[in-house]
């Protein structure tokens, strides 16, 4: 009797016993989970791009969403872009000339008398864009202190730049110094994925191949590259493929755009991929060239990434890519080795952006539109205004240019597990529900500032980032400023 | 901390798990709830989304977004709470 009571009791405490353990299991898996959560948060590891120049940022399963068609659509006879009069780098300095010299819009040469007498719109904002750097140059001297540290990183970042290509036609400029026959190359599959894996291993984060669409190629040269300015570009027969490589902005300071962040970083490592790449082919004995960031193109961009199945070109007229959202930043060589491309993928992007918008509502200047897309030289997209937002980049105190679409972008975040769920769950939704309820958590759960805090103090803003300045940015724990 | 940062982390949240709902099982005995299989799933569910939230806090704060944080933690903490509440009304069926 008193055994069975002992007995009793013993299973009870071993009942309660494990009862109190499952519970404070389960109290300390919770606080466990939150802890990870917070390491996983903080991790440099989810920043993409930055885990080894091994390719293994190009981790989305791109088979998946592989298409024959590319997103954009032709919609009627299909032209390339001016250079010289739609490239607005290109006629903003005419422009500036213009006026210094005070002279009116008839006095221009060709071909810009034409194109400003036929877009008075384009000449106003235009106009506009010169007169903002004006407009800010004075607080500039005294705010600009804030943004030492960032002009010092960013201008330190471009420091190191190829030797560039020269003025030489491309029938000379693009092929190797050494006369000879190329390298037998044994099949194009492979020679894609060795020039996959080098362009890794000189730095690239994503590469991708395309067959060049001559409609990508300027009807006019923007830079001069070899190519005589006032004739139109032909597109060199050599130019049979496209390569895409490219990195990512530096992470932090990109969130803290438009004054924190800079383009250069990014630049500069892609370019040096390019040359490099480059390098690599011509020794192969293969012509090719590079078409580099800022500003040495002779091709558009984004529909190239698009071919090669680096992304899909969003609202904001920069690609949307898996691993890196938004922050890309490309070059590109083009060449006659013999390649195997690359398909387009879609995985929700054009449907993600009709619904979201958040760029257009974020971006101050109002230059991305928040209505549907619209036909351009023959291909239906979204069309931005890159008057609208140079006047933006030339008011800003910070490093030049904004940057802000691409860090407001939802697809724009670290490679931790709420933003990669959030990725699939997007690829995969055909209903795009998931998107405006996504849309709708991110507008409430990361908001921006209010797109007019953006402007410097003078033009009614607050001066104001999209997120605070990395720690290493801060110039005023740094430096004694006067302000 | 070197425990969060490896697979390590996962096999002891694994331990854990199964020692959490042992206990579950136990006390489910003593308040004799019938426990039925698709009940099981309702409970494991709602430990994965229970648990899911908090991660969601503590990533969000790791990230520097503490207004995702603390939306999250409001708006995950609700439902975390609503769910459990009807689950415990649902596990009393018998």
């Amino acid at each position: 009797m008193l055994q069975d009571q002992q007995g009793e009791q013993r299973a009870v405490s071993r009942r309660s016993f494990l009862k109190a353990s499952g519970a404070a299991s389960a109290v300390l898996g919770a606080s466990g989970l939150g802890v990870w959560g917070y390491r996983h948060g903080k991790d440099p590891a989810t920043y993409s791009g930055c885990e080894g120049f091994q390719g293994a940022s190009q981790c989305f399963d791109r088979a998946r969403f592989s298409t024959h068609e590319p997103h954009y659509e032709v919609v009627g006879p299909t032209s390339r872009a001016n250079g010289r009069t739609e490239v607005i780098f290109s006629r903003m300095g005419i422009l500036g000339r213009a006026v210094r010299q005070g002279l009116a819009v008839e006095q221009m040469d060709e071909p810009w008398k034409s194109f400003y007498l036929a877009h008075p719109d384009t000449l106003a904002l235009d106009q506009l864009a010169l007169e903002a750097q004006a407009q800010t140059r004075a607080e500039a001297q005294t705010q600009g202190e804030r943004f030492i540290l960032t002009k010092a990183w960013s201008r330190a970042m471009s420091a190191v730049s190829p030797r560039g290509i020269g003025d030489a036609p491309p029938e000379e400029s693009d092929f190797p110094e050494r006369a000879g026959e190329p390298m037998r190359m044994k099949d194009p599959a492979a020679t894609a994925k060795l020039i996959k894996k080098v362009s890794y291993e000189f730095g690239s984060v994503l590469t991708g191949i395309a067959k060049l669409n001559p409609d990508w190629v300027y009807a006019y040269p923007f830079r001069r590259r070899g190519f005589p300015m006032d004739e139109p570009l032909e597109v060199p027969t050599h130019w049979e493929y496209a390569i895409v490589v490219g990195t990512p902005m530096s992470w932090d300071p990109l969130y803290a755009n438009p004054n924190f962040g800079t383009s250069e970083d990014a630049y500069s490592k892609s370019r040096i991929v390019a040359y490099r790449l480059v390098s690599f082919i011509k020794q192969l004995g293969y012509a090719a060239r590079p078409h580099t960031p800022g500003a040495d193109y002779d091709l558009m961009v984004p529909p190239i990434l698009v071919d090669a199945g680096i992304g899909e070109q969003g609202r904001h007229g920069v690609v949307v890519t898996p691993e890196l959202g938004s922050n890309y930043r490309p070059a590109i060589v083009t060449t006659n080795l013999p390649l195997a491309v690359d398909k387009p993928i879609r995985f929700g992007v054009q449907k993600f952006c009709r619904s979201c918008k958040i760029c257009a509502t974020q971006c101050p200047s109002g230059a991305i539109t928040k209505g549907d897309k619209c036909v351009v030289r023959g291909y239906r997209r979204y069309a931005i205004s890159p008057s609208k937002c140079l006047r933006f980049w030339n008011s800003n105190l910070g490093n030049m240019g904004c940057r802000i679409c691409v860090a407001a972008c939802p697809y724009t975040r670290k490679a931790n597990w709420i933003h990669r769920s959030a990725l699939q769950l997007t690829a995969h939704d055909p209903t795009g529900l998931s998107h405006r309820l996504l849309t709708g958590l991110q507008t409430r759960f990361y908001p921006g500032p209010e797109p007019q805090d953006y402007y410097a103090e003078s033009l009614g803003g607050k001066n104001a980032s999209y997120r605070p300045a990395p720690w290493w940015l801060r110039t005023e724990d740094f430096i004694e400023t006067s302000s | 901390m070197w425990i969060f940062d490896g697979p390590l982390f996962w096999f002891v949240l694994g331990i854990l798990s199964c020692l959490a709902v042992t206990a579950f099982r136990l006390w489910a005995q003593d308040r004799r709830l019938h426990m039925t299989w698709w009940k099981w799933i309702g409970v494991i569910a709602w430990m994965a989304f229970a648990g899911a939230s908090l991660a969601f806090v503590g990533t969000s704060l790791g990230e520097g977004e503490a207004r995702a944080a603390i939306m999250g933690a409001l708006f995950a903490g609700v439902l975390v709470l609503v769910s459990g509440a009807l689950l415990w009304r649902v596990l009393q069926w018998r």
